[in-house]
Protein backbone atom coordinates (compact mmCIF):
# COMPACT_ATOMS: atom_id res chain seq x y z
CA UNK A 1 0.00 0.00 0.00
CA UNK A 2 1.76 3.07 -1.03
CA UNK A 3 2.32 5.69 1.57
CA UNK A 4 0.84 9.53 0.76
CA UNK A 5 3.38 12.23 1.73
CA UNK A 6 3.96 15.83 1.85
CA UNK A 7 7.33 16.36 -0.42
CA UNK A 8 8.74 19.77 -0.01
CA UNK A 9 11.50 20.54 -2.41
CA UNK A 10 13.88 22.88 -1.73
CA UNK A 11 13.43 25.85 -4.25
CA UNK A 12 10.20 24.67 -5.37
CA UNK A 13 6.83 27.06 -5.24
CA UNK A 14 4.29 24.38 -4.04
CA UNK A 15 4.65 21.17 -1.90
CA UNK A 16 3.71 18.08 -3.89
CA UNK A 17 2.15 14.78 -3.03
CA UNK A 18 4.46 11.75 -3.45
CA UNK A 19 3.26 7.84 -3.21
CA UNK A 20 6.03 6.24 -1.38
CA UNK A 21 6.38 2.53 -0.87
CA UNK A 22 7.65 1.81 2.61
CA UNK A 23 10.11 -0.72 1.29
CA UNK A 24 11.91 2.20 -0.81
CA UNK A 25 14.92 3.73 0.16
CA UNK A 26 15.01 7.60 1.19
CA UNK A 27 17.09 8.42 -1.85
CA UNK A 28 14.78 7.28 -4.11
CA UNK A 29 11.99 9.18 -2.29
CA UNK A 30 14.42 12.11 -2.59
CA UNK A 31 14.66 11.48 -6.14
CA UNK A 32 10.68 10.72 -7.19
CA UNK A 33 10.34 14.31 -5.45
CA UNK A 34 13.07 15.91 -7.75
CA UNK A 35 11.42 14.13 -10.85
CA UNK A 36 8.10 15.82 -9.41
CA UNK A 37 9.46 18.94 -9.55
CA UNK A 38 11.88 19.39 -12.20
CA UNK A 39 9.52 21.74 -14.22
CA UNK A 40 10.56 24.14 -11.82
CA UNK A 41 13.84 23.07 -9.96
CA UNK A 42 16.72 22.16 -11.51
CA UNK A 43 18.29 18.73 -10.67
CA UNK A 44 21.07 18.52 -8.11
CA UNK A 45 23.21 15.57 -7.27
CA UNK A 46 23.72 16.27 -3.61
CA UNK A 47 20.96 16.36 -1.36
CA UNK A 48 19.44 15.51 1.83
CA UNK A 49 16.29 14.45 2.93
CA UNK A 50 14.99 15.85 5.97
CA UNK A 51 12.52 14.82 8.62
CA UNK A 52 11.33 15.88 11.66
CA UNK A 53 14.45 18.38 11.43
CA UNK A 54 17.03 15.57 10.65
CA UNK A 55 19.25 14.72 8.04
CA UNK A 56 17.79 10.83 6.96
CA UNK A 57 20.64 8.10 5.84
CA UNK A 58 20.21 7.46 2.12
CA UNK A 59 20.25 4.06 2.73
CA UNK A 60 16.94 3.83 4.98
CA UNK A 61 14.09 2.33 3.54
CA UNK A 62 10.78 4.66 4.41
CA UNK A 63 9.77 2.84 6.59
CA UNK A 64 13.09 2.52 8.69
CA UNK A 65 13.58 6.12 8.57
CA UNK A 66 9.62 6.66 10.21
CA UNK A 67 7.57 8.38 7.61
CA UNK A 68 4.32 7.87 8.09
CA UNK A 69 0.56 8.52 5.79
CA UNK A 70 0.90 12.64 5.56
CA UNK A 71 3.86 13.33 7.11
CA UNK A 72 5.90 16.06 5.68
CA UNK A 73 9.60 15.34 4.29
CA UNK A 74 11.82 17.94 2.55
CA UNK A 75 14.81 17.47 0.12
CA UNK A 76 17.37 19.92 0.11
CA UNK A 77 20.91 20.96 -1.23
CA UNK A 78 23.65 19.22 0.62
CA UNK B 1 -47.37 66.00 5.32
CA UNK B 2 -43.95 65.19 7.44
CA UNK B 3 -40.44 66.04 5.34
CA UNK B 4 -37.75 64.13 4.84
CA UNK B 5 -35.53 65.03 7.68
CA UNK B 6 -38.65 64.77 9.87
CA UNK B 7 -40.00 61.17 8.82
CA UNK B 8 -36.29 59.85 8.38
CA UNK B 9 -35.66 59.19 11.51
CA UNK B 10 -39.01 58.15 12.35
CA UNK B 11 -38.99 55.30 10.04
CA UNK B 12 -35.35 54.36 10.73
CA UNK B 13 -35.91 53.59 14.42
CA UNK B 14 -39.48 51.03 14.49
CA UNK B 15 -38.20 48.61 17.38
CA UNK B 16 -40.87 47.46 19.83
CA UNK B 17 -41.42 45.60 23.26
CA UNK B 18 -41.69 41.95 22.59
CA UNK B 19 -44.95 41.63 25.44
CA UNK B 20 -45.76 37.15 24.72
CA UNK B 21 -41.42 36.53 23.33
CA UNK B 22 -38.61 36.59 24.77
CA UNK B 23 -35.98 39.06 22.82
CA UNK B 24 -32.96 36.44 23.15
CA UNK B 25 -36.45 34.06 20.90
CA UNK B 26 -36.37 36.90 18.34
CA UNK B 27 -33.13 37.37 18.11
CA UNK B 28 -31.01 34.22 19.34
CA UNK B 29 -27.51 33.95 19.75
CA UNK B 30 -26.64 31.26 17.80
CA UNK B 31 -27.73 33.52 14.30
CA UNK B 32 -27.79 37.18 15.64
CA UNK B 33 -24.04 36.13 16.90
CA UNK B 34 -22.70 37.39 20.26
CA UNK B 35 -22.48 38.55 22.63
CA UNK B 36 -25.84 38.69 23.11
CA UNK B 37 -26.60 41.88 24.47
CA UNK B 38 -30.12 43.39 24.67
CA UNK B 39 -31.74 45.74 22.57
CA UNK B 40 -30.71 48.88 24.50
CA UNK B 41 -27.59 48.22 24.01
CA UNK B 42 -28.17 48.53 20.32
CA UNK B 43 -30.34 51.48 20.51
CA UNK B 44 -27.91 54.04 19.54
CA UNK B 45 -26.84 51.91 16.37
CA UNK B 46 -26.59 54.57 13.72
CA UNK B 47 -25.13 54.60 9.75
CA UNK B 48 -23.27 57.61 9.00
CA UNK B 49 -24.88 57.93 5.58
CA UNK B 50 -28.98 57.19 5.90
CA UNK B 51 -30.80 57.07 2.70
CA UNK B 52 -34.85 56.18 2.52
CA UNK B 53 -35.76 53.47 -0.04
CA UNK B 54 -36.98 55.91 -2.89
CA UNK B 55 -33.99 57.78 -2.86
CA UNK B 56 -32.01 54.26 -3.23
CA UNK B 57 -34.19 53.01 -5.96
CA UNK B 58 -33.60 56.40 -8.13
CA UNK B 59 -29.41 56.10 -7.49
CA UNK B 60 -30.03 52.71 -8.48
CA UNK B 61 -31.81 53.00 -11.70
CA UNK B 62 -29.38 55.62 -12.50
CA UNK B 63 -26.48 53.77 -11.80
CA UNK B 64 -27.67 50.78 -13.70
CA UNK B 65 -28.80 52.63 -17.11
CA UNK B 66 -24.96 54.24 -17.14
CA UNK B 67 -23.91 50.82 -17.26
CA UNK B 68 -26.50 49.97 -19.93
CA UNK B 69 -24.82 52.87 -21.72
CA UNK B 70 -21.24 51.13 -21.02
CA UNK B 71 -22.36 48.02 -22.39
CA UNK B 72 -23.75 49.31 -25.75
CA UNK B 73 -20.63 51.97 -26.17
CA UNK B 74 -17.59 49.42 -25.46
CA UNK B 75 -18.94 45.98 -23.87
CA UNK B 76 -19.33 44.46 -26.86
CA UNK B 77 -17.29 41.35 -28.31
CA UNK B 78 -15.31 43.74 -31.37
CA UNK B 79 -14.18 45.63 -27.86
CA UNK B 80 -13.16 42.35 -26.19
CA UNK B 81 -11.04 41.41 -29.11
CA UNK B 82 -9.18 44.71 -29.05
CA UNK B 83 -7.46 43.92 -25.23
CA UNK B 84 -4.40 42.35 -24.48
CA UNK B 85 -4.34 38.56 -23.76
CA UNK B 86 -2.70 38.50 -20.49
CA UNK B 87 -5.68 41.37 -19.61
CA UNK B 88 -8.78 39.24 -21.08
CA UNK B 89 -7.40 36.41 -18.85
CA UNK B 90 -7.27 38.64 -15.82
CA UNK B 91 -10.89 39.82 -16.81
CA UNK B 92 -11.91 35.95 -16.66
CA UNK B 93 -10.26 35.68 -13.39
CA UNK B 94 -12.66 38.04 -11.95
CA UNK B 95 -15.59 37.44 -13.84
CA UNK B 96 -15.41 33.80 -12.35
CA UNK B 97 -14.55 35.15 -8.97
CA UNK B 98 -17.27 38.03 -8.12
CA UNK B 99 -20.83 37.19 -9.61
CA UNK B 100 -21.72 34.45 -7.14
CA UNK B 101 -19.43 35.50 -4.57
CA UNK B 102 -21.53 38.57 -4.69
CA UNK B 103 -24.86 36.40 -4.49
CA UNK B 104 -23.96 35.01 -0.86
CA UNK B 105 -23.41 38.13 0.12
CA UNK B 106 -27.36 38.47 -0.72
CA UNK B 107 -27.54 35.78 1.71
CA UNK B 108 -24.93 37.31 4.39
CA UNK B 109 -27.44 40.63 4.23
CA UNK B 110 -30.60 39.04 4.76
CA UNK B 111 -29.77 37.67 7.50
CA UNK B 112 -28.84 40.71 8.88
CA UNK B 113 -31.55 42.23 7.45
CA UNK B 114 -33.77 39.46 9.70
CA UNK B 115 -31.35 39.14 12.82
CA UNK B 116 -29.16 42.39 13.19
CA UNK B 117 -30.23 43.94 16.13
CA UNK B 118 -31.79 47.17 16.16
CA UNK B 119 -33.76 48.59 13.00
CA UNK B 120 -31.58 51.32 11.36
CA UNK B 121 -29.34 48.00 11.16
CA UNK B 122 -31.69 45.55 9.69
CA UNK B 123 -32.91 48.84 6.74
CA UNK B 124 -29.68 49.47 5.77
CA UNK B 125 -28.53 45.45 5.77
CA UNK B 126 -31.53 45.40 3.28
CA UNK B 127 -30.55 48.23 1.12
CA UNK B 128 -27.34 46.10 1.49
CA UNK B 129 -28.86 42.60 -0.14
CA UNK B 130 -30.18 44.29 -3.11
CA UNK B 131 -26.45 45.98 -4.06
CA UNK B 132 -25.61 42.51 -3.63
CA UNK B 133 -28.04 40.93 -5.99
CA UNK B 134 -27.30 43.98 -8.14
CA UNK B 135 -23.51 42.67 -8.06
CA UNK B 136 -24.21 39.24 -9.46
CA UNK B 137 -26.66 40.07 -12.36
CA UNK B 138 -24.55 43.09 -13.51
CA UNK B 139 -21.07 40.73 -14.27
CA UNK B 140 -23.38 37.79 -15.23
CA UNK B 141 -25.15 40.06 -17.91
CA UNK B 142 -21.75 41.59 -18.85
CA UNK B 143 -19.74 38.53 -18.94
CA UNK B 144 -22.21 36.34 -20.80
CA UNK B 145 -21.76 38.45 -24.49
CA UNK B 146 -18.36 37.39 -24.17
CA UNK B 147 -19.65 33.41 -23.79
CA UNK B 148 -19.77 33.48 -27.27
CA UNK B 149 -16.59 35.04 -28.16
CA UNK B 150 -14.15 32.64 -25.83
CA UNK B 151 -16.29 29.97 -23.54
CA UNK B 152 -13.52 30.28 -20.70
CA UNK B 153 -15.84 33.12 -19.75
CA UNK B 154 -18.74 31.05 -19.07
CA UNK B 155 -16.89 30.24 -15.71
CA UNK B 156 -18.75 33.08 -14.48
CA UNK B 157 -21.83 31.12 -14.04
CA UNK B 158 -20.22 28.02 -13.61
CA UNK B 159 -16.90 28.59 -11.37
CA UNK B 160 -18.76 28.00 -7.69
CA UNK B 161 -20.81 25.12 -8.84
CA UNK B 162 -17.97 23.03 -10.03
CA UNK B 163 -15.04 21.17 -7.73
CA UNK B 164 -12.14 23.05 -9.39
CA UNK B 165 -9.52 23.58 -6.55
CA UNK B 166 -10.04 27.60 -6.56
CA UNK B 167 -13.82 27.49 -6.13
CA UNK B 168 -13.53 24.60 -3.23
CA UNK B 169 -11.44 27.17 -1.81
CA UNK B 170 -13.18 30.64 -2.26
CA UNK B 171 -16.47 28.56 -1.24
CA UNK B 172 -14.73 27.59 2.04
CA UNK B 173 -14.08 31.26 2.56
CA UNK B 174 -17.41 32.77 1.69
CA UNK B 175 -19.34 30.40 2.98
CA UNK B 176 -17.87 30.95 6.19
CA UNK B 177 -17.97 34.54 5.49
CA UNK B 178 -21.40 34.84 4.30
CA UNK B 179 -23.58 32.13 3.59
CA UNK B 180 -22.99 30.43 7.62
CA UNK B 181 -22.29 33.43 9.32
CA UNK B 182 -23.80 34.73 12.55
CA UNK B 183 -25.31 38.83 12.22
CA UNK B 184 -22.44 39.78 14.17
CA UNK B 185 -19.26 38.13 12.73
CA UNK B 186 -20.80 38.33 8.65
CA UNK B 187 -20.88 42.11 9.31
CA UNK B 188 -17.81 43.16 11.33
CA UNK B 189 -16.00 40.40 8.87
CA UNK B 190 -17.79 41.65 5.51
CA UNK B 191 -18.13 45.27 6.08
CA UNK B 192 -15.26 46.31 8.05
CA UNK B 193 -12.44 43.87 7.25
CA UNK B 194 -13.62 43.06 3.55
CA UNK B 195 -15.17 45.56 2.41
CA UNK B 196 -13.59 48.76 3.95
CA UNK B 197 -10.17 46.82 4.17
CA UNK B 198 -9.89 45.02 0.56
CA UNK B 199 -12.49 45.88 -1.84
CA UNK B 200 -9.94 49.01 -2.85
CA UNK B 201 -8.03 46.11 -4.25
CA UNK B 202 -10.92 45.46 -6.26
CA UNK B 203 -12.64 48.73 -6.90
CA UNK B 204 -9.51 50.89 -6.98
CA UNK B 205 -7.19 48.86 -7.75
CA UNK B 206 -8.61 47.14 -10.87
CA UNK B 207 -10.22 49.77 -12.26
CA UNK B 208 -7.24 51.74 -12.37
CA UNK B 209 -5.67 48.96 -14.09
CA UNK B 210 -8.64 48.26 -16.38
CA UNK B 211 -7.97 52.15 -17.64
CA UNK B 212 -4.78 51.49 -18.12
CA UNK B 213 -5.24 48.51 -20.20
CA UNK B 214 -8.26 50.07 -22.51
CA UNK B 215 -11.03 48.27 -20.63
CA UNK B 216 -13.28 50.17 -19.93
CA UNK B 217 -16.22 48.24 -19.59
CA UNK B 218 -14.42 46.42 -17.07
CA UNK B 219 -13.31 49.73 -15.33
CA UNK B 220 -16.81 51.27 -15.25
CA UNK B 221 -18.25 48.41 -14.05
CA UNK B 222 -16.41 47.71 -10.71
CA UNK B 223 -16.50 51.64 -10.14
CA UNK B 224 -20.27 51.19 -10.21
CA UNK B 225 -20.28 48.70 -7.82
CA UNK B 226 -17.91 50.15 -5.35
CA UNK B 227 -20.07 53.18 -4.79
CA UNK B 228 -22.52 50.43 -3.76
CA UNK B 229 -19.81 49.08 -1.39
CA UNK B 230 -18.68 52.72 0.00
CA UNK B 231 -22.48 53.10 1.14
CA UNK B 232 -22.58 49.52 2.70
CA UNK B 233 -19.40 48.78 3.88
CA UNK B 234 -20.62 51.34 6.86
CA UNK B 235 -23.14 49.01 8.42
CA UNK B 236 -19.81 47.14 9.90
CA UNK B 237 -18.29 49.80 12.22
CA UNK B 238 -21.55 50.50 14.18
CA UNK B 239 -21.80 46.82 14.59
CA UNK B 240 -17.99 46.68 15.84
CA UNK B 241 -18.13 49.80 17.88
CA UNK B 242 -20.84 48.09 20.04
CA UNK B 243 -19.27 44.85 20.56
CA UNK B 244 -15.81 46.57 21.26
CA UNK B 245 -17.99 47.62 24.51
CA UNK B 246 -18.56 44.53 25.48
CA UNK B 247 -15.80 42.14 23.97
CA UNK B 248 -13.10 43.87 22.66
CA UNK B 249 -11.31 40.54 22.95
CA UNK B 250 -13.87 38.87 20.71
CA UNK B 251 -13.44 41.38 17.76
CA UNK B 252 -9.52 41.56 17.89
CA UNK B 253 -10.22 37.76 17.43
CA UNK B 254 -12.58 38.37 14.55
CA UNK B 255 -10.08 40.70 12.95
CA UNK B 256 -7.77 38.81 12.90
CA UNK B 257 -9.15 35.85 11.35
CA UNK B 258 -10.49 37.70 8.91
CA UNK B 259 -7.95 39.84 7.92
CA UNK B 260 -5.61 37.02 7.09
CA UNK B 261 -8.67 35.01 5.23
CA UNK B 262 -8.71 37.94 3.18
CA UNK B 263 -5.26 38.60 2.34
CA UNK B 264 -5.14 34.98 1.19
CA UNK B 265 -7.57 35.23 -1.19
CA UNK B 266 -6.78 38.67 -2.22
CA UNK B 267 -3.35 38.44 -2.83
CA UNK B 268 -4.05 35.34 -5.72
CA UNK B 269 -7.08 37.26 -7.04
CA UNK B 270 -5.58 41.21 -7.81
CA UNK B 271 -1.51 40.14 -7.03
CA UNK B 272 -1.23 37.98 -10.05
CA UNK B 273 -3.67 40.39 -12.18
CA UNK B 274 -1.37 43.55 -11.67
CA UNK B 275 1.85 41.74 -11.21
CA UNK B 276 1.66 39.48 -14.29
CA UNK B 277 -1.73 39.54 -16.04
CA UNK B 278 -1.47 43.44 -17.36
CA UNK B 279 1.04 44.93 -19.94
CA UNK B 280 4.21 45.37 -17.74
CA UNK B 281 3.92 49.63 -19.39
CA UNK B 282 0.41 49.65 -18.48
CA UNK B 283 1.44 48.92 -14.37
CA UNK B 284 1.16 52.01 -12.51
CA UNK B 285 2.62 50.17 -9.48
CA UNK B 286 3.03 46.69 -8.46
CA UNK B 287 0.74 44.78 -6.35
CA UNK B 288 3.04 45.24 -2.82
CA UNK B 289 3.23 49.03 -3.41
CA UNK B 290 -1.00 49.12 -3.89
CA UNK B 291 -1.45 47.32 -0.80
CA UNK B 292 1.34 49.53 1.45
CA UNK B 293 -0.61 52.52 -0.29
CA UNK B 294 -4.25 51.64 -0.03
CA UNK B 295 -4.69 48.20 1.99
CA UNK B 296 -1.55 48.81 4.54
CA UNK B 297 -2.14 51.99 5.96
CA UNK B 298 -5.96 52.85 5.41
CA UNK B 299 -6.47 49.51 7.98
CA UNK B 300 -4.03 50.28 10.24
CA UNK B 301 -6.13 53.72 10.73
CA UNK B 302 -9.42 52.01 10.81
CA UNK B 303 -8.06 49.70 13.73
CA UNK B 304 -6.71 52.84 15.99
CA UNK B 305 -9.78 54.40 15.39
CA UNK B 306 -12.04 51.51 17.08
CA UNK B 307 -8.45 50.82 19.60
CA UNK B 308 -7.62 47.54 17.79
CA UNK B 309 -3.86 46.04 17.63
CA UNK B 310 -2.38 44.89 14.64
CA UNK B 311 -3.20 41.27 14.39
CA UNK B 312 -0.38 39.41 15.63
CA UNK B 313 0.99 37.61 12.37
CA UNK B 314 1.79 41.20 10.78
CA UNK B 315 5.68 40.88 10.75
CA UNK B 316 4.77 38.01 8.60
CA UNK B 317 1.81 39.14 6.43
CA UNK B 318 4.87 42.57 5.89
CA UNK B 319 7.30 39.77 4.37
CA UNK B 320 4.27 37.87 2.28
CA UNK B 321 3.82 41.15 0.74
CA UNK B 322 7.29 40.21 -1.37
CA UNK B 323 6.77 36.59 -2.22
CA UNK B 324 3.06 34.86 -1.45
CA UNK B 325 1.46 35.68 -4.84
CA UNK B 326 4.65 35.04 -6.86
CA UNK B 327 4.90 31.46 -4.99
CA UNK B 328 1.27 30.65 -6.04
CA UNK B 329 1.56 32.00 -9.84
CA UNK B 330 4.34 30.19 -10.47
CA UNK B 331 2.78 26.91 -9.11
CA UNK B 332 -0.48 27.66 -11.24
CA UNK B 333 1.05 28.18 -13.92
CA UNK B 334 3.03 24.80 -13.85
CA UNK B 335 -0.73 23.54 -12.94
CA UNK B 336 -2.69 26.05 -15.70
CA UNK B 337 -4.87 23.21 -16.81
CA UNK B 338 -6.67 22.76 -13.80
CA UNK B 339 -8.08 26.43 -14.47
CA UNK B 340 -10.08 27.76 -16.64
CA UNK B 341 -8.01 31.08 -17.63
CA UNK B 342 -4.54 31.54 -19.51
CA UNK B 343 -1.57 32.24 -18.34
CA UNK B 344 1.70 34.26 -20.06
CA UNK B 345 5.26 33.83 -18.72
CA UNK B 346 7.14 36.88 -17.63
CA UNK B 347 10.20 37.93 -19.88
CA UNK B 348 13.21 39.51 -19.27
CA UNK B 349 11.45 42.73 -19.65
CA UNK B 350 8.82 41.59 -16.88
CA UNK B 351 11.55 40.22 -15.34
CA UNK B 352 13.87 42.65 -14.45
CA UNK B 353 11.07 45.32 -13.41
CA UNK B 354 9.65 42.41 -10.91
CA UNK B 355 13.27 42.25 -9.74
CA UNK B 356 12.88 46.39 -8.80
CA UNK B 357 10.17 45.85 -7.15
CA UNK B 358 10.72 42.17 -5.21
CA UNK B 359 14.64 42.23 -4.81
CA UNK B 360 14.49 40.39 -1.65
CA UNK B 361 13.31 37.16 -3.25
CA UNK B 362 12.97 37.51 -6.68
CA UNK B 363 16.29 35.48 -7.30
CA UNK B 364 14.78 32.56 -6.10
CA UNK B 365 11.21 32.97 -8.21
CA UNK B 366 13.85 33.87 -11.82
CA UNK B 367 15.53 30.59 -10.89
CA UNK B 368 12.08 28.74 -11.01
CA UNK B 369 10.87 31.23 -14.29
CA UNK B 370 14.07 30.26 -15.72
CA UNK B 371 13.59 26.40 -15.64
CA UNK B 372 9.89 26.98 -16.20
CA UNK B 373 12.19 28.64 -19.71
CA UNK B 374 13.93 26.38 -20.20
CA UNK B 375 11.13 23.24 -20.59
CA UNK B 376 9.75 25.25 -23.26
CA UNK B 377 13.12 26.01 -25.35
CA UNK B 378 13.66 22.04 -24.93
CA UNK B 379 10.37 20.94 -25.86
CA UNK B 380 9.51 23.44 -28.34
CA UNK B 381 6.08 25.97 -28.39
CA UNK B 382 3.20 24.71 -29.65
CA UNK B 383 -0.38 23.78 -28.30
CA UNK B 384 0.70 19.99 -28.75
CA UNK B 385 3.46 20.77 -26.04
CA UNK B 386 1.19 22.35 -23.35
CA UNK B 387 1.52 19.05 -21.13
CA UNK B 388 5.14 18.74 -21.88
CA UNK B 389 5.36 22.19 -19.64
CA UNK B 390 2.80 21.03 -16.72
CA UNK B 391 3.27 19.22 -13.64
CA UNK B 392 2.06 15.81 -12.94
CA UNK B 393 2.33 15.67 -9.53
CA UNK B 394 -0.63 16.36 -7.32
CA UNK B 395 -0.30 19.75 -6.16
CA UNK B 396 -0.96 20.04 -2.51
CA UNK B 397 -3.45 22.27 -0.37
CA UNK B 398 -4.13 23.92 2.71
CA UNK B 399 -6.58 22.91 5.38
CA UNK B 400 -7.85 26.24 6.20
CA UNK B 401 -7.05 28.10 2.90
CA UNK B 402 -7.80 25.16 0.69
CA UNK B 403 -5.04 26.81 -1.08
CA UNK B 404 -1.69 25.49 -2.21
CA UNK B 405 0.97 24.84 -0.06
CA UNK B 406 2.91 27.96 -1.68
CA UNK B 407 3.50 29.69 1.76
CA UNK B 408 7.01 30.72 2.86
CA UNK B 409 9.77 30.98 0.54
CA UNK B 410 11.33 28.78 -2.55
CA UNK B 411 13.91 28.10 0.29
CA UNK B 412 11.54 26.90 3.34
CA UNK B 413 8.20 26.38 2.83
CA UNK B 414 6.24 27.03 5.72
CA UNK B 415 3.85 23.99 5.63
CA UNK B 416 3.03 22.64 8.97
CA UNK B 417 1.56 19.26 9.97
CA UNK B 418 -0.66 19.27 12.99
CA UNK B 419 -2.54 16.91 14.40
CA UNK B 420 -6.00 16.88 15.90
CA UNK B 421 -8.16 14.46 17.58
CA UNK B 422 -6.06 11.82 16.05
CA UNK B 423 -6.38 13.19 12.38
CA UNK B 424 -3.48 14.56 10.47
CA UNK B 425 -3.78 18.08 8.61
CA UNK B 426 -1.46 20.47 7.20
CA UNK B 427 -1.87 23.96 7.02
CA UNK B 428 0.26 26.63 4.21
CA UNK B 429 1.02 28.77 7.83
CA UNK B 430 1.09 29.61 11.21
CA UNK B 431 -1.92 32.05 10.79
CA UNK B 432 -3.69 29.27 8.82
CA UNK B 433 -3.06 26.65 11.59
CA UNK B 434 -4.05 29.44 14.35
CA UNK B 435 -7.45 30.05 13.28
CA UNK B 436 -8.28 26.30 12.79
CA UNK B 437 -6.97 25.72 16.44
CA UNK B 438 -9.35 28.28 17.83
CA UNK B 439 -12.73 27.02 15.97
CA UNK B 440 -11.87 23.53 15.08
CA UNK B 441 -15.04 22.34 15.11
CA UNK B 442 -16.07 24.78 12.82
CA UNK B 443 -13.33 23.18 10.36
CA UNK B 444 -12.51 19.84 11.22
CA UNK B 445 -14.65 17.95 8.49
CA UNK B 446 -13.75 19.93 5.91
CA UNK B 447 -11.66 17.78 3.04
CA UNK B 448 -9.30 19.56 0.96
CA UNK B 449 -8.57 18.14 -2.60
CA UNK B 450 -5.70 15.93 -1.82
CA UNK B 451 -8.07 14.11 0.87
CA UNK B 452 -10.53 14.06 -1.49
CA UNK B 453 -8.39 12.05 -4.02
CA UNK B 454 -6.73 9.74 -1.36
CA UNK B 455 -10.89 9.24 0.14
CA UNK B 456 -11.58 8.41 -3.47
CA UNK B 457 -13.95 11.07 -3.82
CA UNK B 458 -12.10 12.40 -6.41
CA UNK B 459 -10.40 10.95 -9.38
CA UNK B 460 -6.61 10.56 -9.13
CA UNK B 461 -5.37 10.61 -12.52
CA UNK B 462 -5.16 13.77 -13.90
CA UNK B 463 -7.50 13.66 -16.78
CA UNK B 464 -10.27 12.59 -15.21
CA UNK B 465 -9.60 14.68 -12.48
CA UNK B 466 -9.54 18.20 -14.45
CA UNK B 467 -12.41 16.97 -16.65
CA UNK B 468 -14.70 14.94 -14.21
CA UNK B 469 -14.12 17.05 -10.98
CA UNK B 470 -12.86 20.21 -11.88
CA UNK B 471 -16.04 20.41 -14.80
CA UNK B 472 -12.89 21.87 -17.51
CA UNK B 473 -12.97 21.12 -20.93
CA UNK B 474 -9.86 20.74 -23.37
CA UNK B 475 -11.35 23.96 -24.75
CA UNK B 476 -11.61 25.45 -21.40
CA UNK B 477 -8.64 24.36 -19.21
CA UNK B 478 -6.13 26.64 -19.13
CA UNK B 479 -3.12 26.99 -21.43
CA UNK B 480 0.15 29.16 -22.34
CA UNK B 481 -1.51 32.19 -24.07
CA UNK B 482 1.57 31.83 -26.35
CA UNK B 483 1.74 28.04 -26.61
CA UNK B 484 5.61 28.82 -25.17
CA UNK B 485 5.74 30.70 -28.61
CA UNK B 486 8.00 33.79 -27.07
CA UNK B 487 10.20 35.53 -29.43
CA UNK B 488 12.47 35.59 -26.24
CA UNK B 489 12.66 32.42 -25.25
CA UNK B 490 14.63 31.64 -28.67
CA UNK B 491 17.44 33.45 -26.61
CA UNK B 492 19.40 31.38 -24.50
CA UNK B 493 19.97 33.05 -21.99
CA UNK B 494 16.57 35.15 -20.43
CA UNK B 495 17.69 35.80 -17.02
CA UNK B 496 16.86 39.71 -16.13
CA UNK B 497 19.32 40.93 -13.93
Amino acid sequence: MPIPLYGFLQGDTVGLLILADEGETVQSLARKLQDAGSLRVAFRDQVHLVYNDRAMDPALTVAQAGLQALDRFDVISA
Amino acid sequence: MLSREEWLPLARKLDWDYSYVREDEVFPEVISGRPWLPHSEWKDWEESFKTSYREYVDNQYEKDMAVYAVRDAVGRIENAQKLALPWMNSLKVHAAALPLAEFTGVIGNLRGARFGRDSAWRTMATFGALDEYRHTQIPLLLFHELVKFDSQFDWAHKFYHTNNWFAVAARHFFDELTVGQNAIEFHIATNFVFETGFTNLQFVGLASLARESSDHMFERMVTSIQTDEARHAQIGHPVLATVMKHDPGYVQYLVDKWFWRNWRLFSILTGISIDYLTAVDQRPYSFKEFMEEWIIDQFLSSLDEFGLQKPWYWDLLMDELDIYHHMIYASAYSYRATLWFNFVIPGPAERKWLRQKYPKYWDDMDAVWEQVSERWRTVGPGPENEFAVHGTAMPTFCDLCQLPLSAGTPRKNTARVHIHEGRKYIFCSEPCQWIFSREPERYANHKDVVKRVLSGEAPAQLPDLLTEYFRLTPETWGKDVYHGNYEWLGARKTSAT
